[in-house]
């Protein structure tokens, strides 16, 4: 058995090494096909990731009437506390907003300090439950506040979440239907490359077939053909990934501003690795025998 | 034994590549079929290691009927086969080594049994001191002795040689026959397709006369 494995394994590599160029070129088109589906798998995966973010972050801030009295904020409060969904509740006196203003937008101190007043209203800034972030519960409660007397406006980042999500979930649609049409391509690549392989090796396998060699003993080799176009391919696209997601931030990410945090690529996690490697060897593999049987008829 | 019972082969109409051949070559026989170009010793040997079916007829191989063997199973057939093709059959890009370790490798024998018996059958025809070059850097002649070294080299009951001698000298082809001779004393039968009548008048136990596809006569020499 393991003789017939090293066998096995020393045809496979005389046969890669002997037909090199088509067999680089089928390694390049799976190559290419498993970075598209990679790329995209990788922005889908920063798109949930943000996503999840803003939703565990889920805030609502209702920004109040200027000069309202203590009792008019009291209420609001007790109205606000009585609700089932938020966590926490926190009174923002202009002063402090002005300050977080300063803190968070350094670059605009000269236009801060030639104000002459400050312009920032009183607000209450609420921390709501994750698990009731996108409850109609909410959004009613939301609706109801702001046409509530002594609320000026309402700022909500639910619809950014749901946005994130669709973003997502498109990412991993396109990156599937292209990704898809890919492998497709590399399939048939593989299939055609074996078949032209199959062509070039008809008198050997003729040659085992009447010296006695079993059908399978003549597949096996252009099985491990493909899995291994197959596995260098995906092996070769997961590595390219890596480059693509280490130079990305550092030579196109700054040109794209606020987007960045959108276009930001994450490393595929293990089981994503693993579903390329495992991915191209299957096309290999698939590619190859349905060449070997339809071709060979063996 | 092989026994042929009214083998018919037609590849065109009208023509018939054997007609109504019956035969019987029991074990450890030495067979030369001869006979003019065309006159169906390709057809005969081919049918008996089924590379080609017959149109009409039978072939029993110790008593199994050779063409109900299923396409999957023929290789169980094949391995108890040595077979020297008339066009040799090498494969051109590998060694002289690994084209004669081929019967070998296919029924799993171990690397260090493979090395020892295909060096020990390259020594046996004079081509050892070439075993890691490829075919295509040897004489036509040292070709043949390849193809002939791969069908004795896992020393198989039935040797099937066409036309093996036909591009040696006349002095290596009288080894080469010797070769198939002493295999032959091992106990495998062997069958050689033949025209060179040298050969046959001086090693011919049994020869069977072909013409047109039909036995027009046989001789006995034991």
């Amino acid at each position: 058995m393991i003789e017939k494995l090293k066998f096995f394994l020393s045809v496979t590599g005389n046969n890669l090494w002997q037909f090199r160029t088509r067999n680089i070129f089928s390694v390049t088109i799976i190559c290419l096909s498993f970075l598209t589906v990679g790329i995209f798998m990788s922005l889908s995966n920063n798109l949930r990731a943000t996503a999840r973010e803003l939703s565990s972050n889920m805030s609502i801030a209702f920004y109040l009437e200027e000069g309202l009295s203590e009792n008019a904020i009291d209420q609001i409060r007790h109205e606000i506390s009585l609700t089932s969904f938020v966590e926490n509740v926190k009174l923002v006196t202009p002063s402090e907003a002005l300050e977080r203003f300063r803190a968070s937008f350094p670059e605009l101190a000269d236009i801060v300090a030639g104000l002459k007043g400050n312009p920032f209203p009183s607000s209450f800034e609420l921390r709501v439950n994750a698990k009731a972030v996108a409850s109609t519960e909410v959004v009613a409660f939301v609706e109801g506040m702001k046409k509530r007397p002594g609320v000026t406006d309402v700022m909500f980042n639910q619809d950014w979440v749901e946005k994130m999500q669709g973003f997502s979930r498109l990412a991993g649609a396109i990156g599937a239907f292209l990704g898809g049409i890919l492998i497709l391509t590399s399939f048939f690549i593989i299939s055609n490359v074996v078949k032209l392989n199959v062509f070039a090796r008809k008198n050997e396998i003729e040659i085992l077939r009447l010296v006695g060699g079993t059908n399978m003993f003549i597949r096996i080799p252009f099985w491990l053909e493909g899995i291994t176009l197959g596995i260098l391919g995906s092996l070769l696209s997961l590595a390219l990934l890596f480059v693509v997601i280490s130079v990305f931030p550092v030579y196109i990410g700054a040109q794209l501003g606020a987007l960045q945090q959108l276009l930001r690529f994450r490393y595929p996690d293990l089981t994503q690795a693993v579903f390329l490697l495992s991915g191209g060897a299957a096309t290999g593999f698939i590619g190859s025998a349905t060449s070997v049987s339809k071709f060979l008829k063996v | 034994m092989i026994e042929l019972f009214h083998i018919w082969k037609q590849y065109q109409k009208p023509y018939w590549a054997l007609s109504d051949v019956t035969l019987q070559i029991n074990d450890g026989d030495f067979y030369f079929v001869t006979g003019p170009s065309g006159s169906g010793k390709s057809t005969l040997l081919k049918t008996i290691f089924r590379e080609i079916l017959p149109t009409e007829g039978q072939i029993l191989i110790n008593g199994v009927n050779i063409l109900k063997i299923h396409d999957n199973r023929i290789y169980t057939l094949r391995r108890t086969m040595g077979i020297v093709f008339q066009d040799f059959r090498l494969m051109f890009h590998r060694s002289v080594f690994n084209n004669v370790a081929v019967p070998l490798q296919v029924i799993g024998v171990g690397r260090k049994e493979i090395r020892r018996r295909v060096f020990a059958t390259l020594q046996k025809v004079n081509l050892h001191q070439k075993m890691w070059e490829l075919p295509a850097h040897l004489s036509y002649g040292e070709q043949q002795r390849v193809a002939i070294a791969r069908a004795v080299v896992n020393n198989p009951e039935i040797i099937l040689a066409d036309e093996p001698t036909g591009n040696l000298d006349p002095e290596l082809a009288f080894e080469i026959i010797t070769l198939f001779k002493d295999i032959n004393k091992q106990g495998a039968t062997v069958i050689i397709g033949s025209h060179d009548r040298e050969l046959i008048r001086h090693f011919g136990d049994n020869i069977l006369f072909l013409q047109k596809g039909k036995i027009v006569g046989k001789e006995a020499h034991p």
